[in-house]
């Protein structure tokens, strides 16, 4: 144990001496260390976005949205779901406690004395706040007759109060929905951007009956509608089940697509993922590509370094170095070098995702495994490509060596 | 009681298609506490039998034994721990690591010792440091250092393990001749001791310091092969 420390010692001895060796190798590997690390701490980071969106999506719940996917790539949304397929799905699965549609009137001018602010109007029915798990912070959610007598009452989003309020509680006043006074009855919480980067704060929830009446003129279509079920492990049974009821009332041919669009938790994961993918893709190729060459780069430059040592090995073997010595001092070497050049990967690669995340707004998460995964890798770079100029020294006749 | 015992050795090395035999069966007895110069002009052999006596090499053919033990049945790994316990070398370049301080290359053979015989070997170290004069220059480099220092130093290195034979390979070859004989007079000093040493060099006015001078000429030892031969 002894001996092996005392060898170990002559490897961070080497490591201090020969600084432009050791500069190379751990710039090399800390290049690649970082962009993995960051690949690392970007899927983490995707996937802990994904799984909090979802949880606030809410995990027992699927989207309906109308139009088809082919409409929608073109930028339209065909209006084909109706008030009546609402019901219609209420009635026919008595397994999903709430149906809610929704309807949405985008960027719809709103004003509070002389502040003005265009927002997005969201139609809904009652209880929004339960139906979205979405808490209301100040008032109360919209009630029944609310929805039923097409009152004129609004739950504001925290970016509207900002716009709109400056000083003043805004619960019980009047704001200017296009021009119709609306009260303010509920405040809802923070939730920030979507990983889109749409603020999801800047949103006024009307009844669904107001904004289609004297919002919109709409007499039939809402925009979506959504459905959560009383069990959550079966949600993609029930998702298939729903899409075969819509086609049936929709009349639609077998082998034509759907004209409506259901999004499950699971979709949002995949969509999420998808969207970090292709970053993850790209830095996980040069990473792996910075790594092999740092390893290059490292067998090289201490093939050199055991030439240029060959009488210092010689001597070490003079005085009892054993070859296995001689061969762990120079793995070593390497093994130290790749190993503080993986912990400044690791700083590089956190101070590489601060700048992702402010530039791209990039979800990144750091935790042990980031950092448990730059050490490793960087033990296998200094482990394998060490080992052939290791033993290449070690392999070193002691007469030729000290004969220089 | 006999340190070394070599028995007709012999050393032959491939040379492209030509076999070379380099010594050619020699017969040698070092005793204990003896001081032994090898002379010989260059390609007599000299060095090939002193990487042998030094166990850095092993013969082709014949038996040397060392300290008690048959060195040419020995595993390498064998051959470096018997190298650390019982040979201290001294270079005729030196050949100290110029990155490591005086201390620490005096301490080089002690980093591959499994049990210390010492309990605080840098203690130790510098003891020896003292002895070769250079208790003052432990922390400096070595290209700090003149040659003949330098010298000194590699000699601090080859004694620090206690060895029981010091082989010093033209050890003042690069050293002008006052300095020369400052480190003759410390091998002289050692050797009275009771250190055994053993010398090579071609130079006549450095074997004169030795106990007992052989000559080898072309893989042979023509005179001095046994200590009652001198």
């Amino acid at each position: 144990m002894n001996r092996f420390l005392n060898i170990l010692g002559q490897s961070l001895q080497a490591v201090r001496a020969f600084k432009l060796r050791t500069s190379f190798c751990l710039v090399s590997v800390a290049l690649g260390i970082g962009s993995i690390t960051i690949i690392v701490a970007a899927t983490e980071g995707a996937y802990k976005k994904a799984f909090d969106i979802v949880a606030l999506f809410g995990p027992d719940s699927v989207l309906v949205l109308s139009g088809s996917d082919e409409a929608r790539a073109i930028g339209q949304r065909d209006k084909t779901l109706t008030l009546d397929d609402v019901k219609a799905v209420e009635e026919a699965f008595p397994q999903a406690y709430m149906v809610i549609p929704m309807l949405a009137a985008p960027n719809t001018n709103v004003a509070y004395r002389q502040n003005k602010h265009q927002t997005f109007v969201v139609g809904s029915t009652a209880d929004y706040s339960r139906g979205w798990t979405w808490p209301v912070v100040q008032g109360s959610d919209l009630n029944e007759e609310d929805v039923r007598g097409g009152r004129n009452v609004a739950l504001l989003g925290v970016q509207v109060v900002r716009n709109l309020f400056v000083d003043e509680e805004p619960v019980g006043k009047y704001i200017l929905v296009k021009g119709i006074p609306v009260q303010v009855v509920g405040v809802l919480t923070e939730r920030g951007m979507t990983p889109t980067g749409a603020n999801m704060d800047d949103r006024i929830v009307m009844p669904i009956t107001t904004v289609m009446r004297k919002l919109l003129n709409e007499r039939r279509y809402v925009s979506v509608f959504r459905v959560r079920f009383t069990d959550q492990s079966r949600v993609s049974e029930y998702q298939e089940e729903l899409r075969l009821f819509l086609r049936k009332r929709h009349n639609i041919p077998d082998g034509a697509p759907d004209d409506f669009r259901i999004i499950s938790p699971r979709e949002v994961i995949l969509f999420l993922v998808a969207l970090t993918g292709s970053l993850v893709l790209f830095l996980g190729l040069v990473g792996c590509i910075s790594l092999v060459v740092a390893g290059f780069v490292l067998a090289n430059l201490f093939l050199l370094s055991v030439k240029e040592r060959t009488r210092e090995i010689g001597v070490r073997r003079a005085v009892g170095a054993s070859r296995g010595d001689i061969r762990l001092q120079f793995l070593g070497e390497a093994v130290v070098i790749t190993t503080l050049g993986g912990l400044a990967g690791f700083f590089i690669g956190v101070l590489g995702s601060r700048v992702l995340t402010t530039v791209a707004e990039f979800p990144i998460h750091f935790s042990w495994k980031a950092f448990a995964a730059g050490v490793v890798l960087s033990w296998l770079v200094g482990i394998g490509f060490g080992l052939k100029p290791a033993a290449a020294a070690s392999n070193l006749n002691p007469i030729e060596a000290i004969r220089g | 009681m006999p340190l070394c015992v070599l028995e007709d050795i012999r050393k032959t090395y491939q040379l492209g298609e030509q076999e070379v035999e380099v010594l050619k069966g020699i017969d040698l007895l070092v005793e204990e506490g003896e001081f032994v110069a090898i002379m010989g002009p260059s390609g007599s052999g000299k060095t090939t039998l002193m990487n042998i006596i030094g166990c850095l090499d092993v013969p082709s053919s014949g038996r040397y034994v060392l300290v008690g033990r048959d060195v040419t049945l020995m595993t390498d790994d064998d051959l470096s721990t018997y190298r650390n316990e019982h040979i201290g070398f001294v270079f005729q370049s030196f050949f100290l690591l110029p990155y490591a301080t005086v201390l620490e290359n005096v301490l080089l053979p002690t980093l591959y010792v499994e049990r210390s015989k010492w309990a605080d070997t840098r203690k130790r170290a510098m003891e020896i440091l003292s002895l070769v004069g250079l208790g003052d220059r432990a922390r400096f480099k070595p290209g700090q250092l003149s040659g003949g220092q330098q010298q000194r130093v590699a000699l601090a290195r080859a004694l620090v393990n206690d060895p029981d034979l010091v082989l010093a390979d033209e050890p003042t070859g690069q050293l002008d001749s006052v300095t020369a004989a400052e480190i003759m007079g410390l091998l002289a000093e050692m050797n009275g001791r009771g250190k055994t040493v053993a010398l090579i060099t071609h130079d006549q006015s450095i074997a004169a310091h030795a106990g007992r001078i052989l000559h080898i000429k072309d893989g042979l030892i023509v005179d001095g092969a046994g200590p009652q031969s001198r």
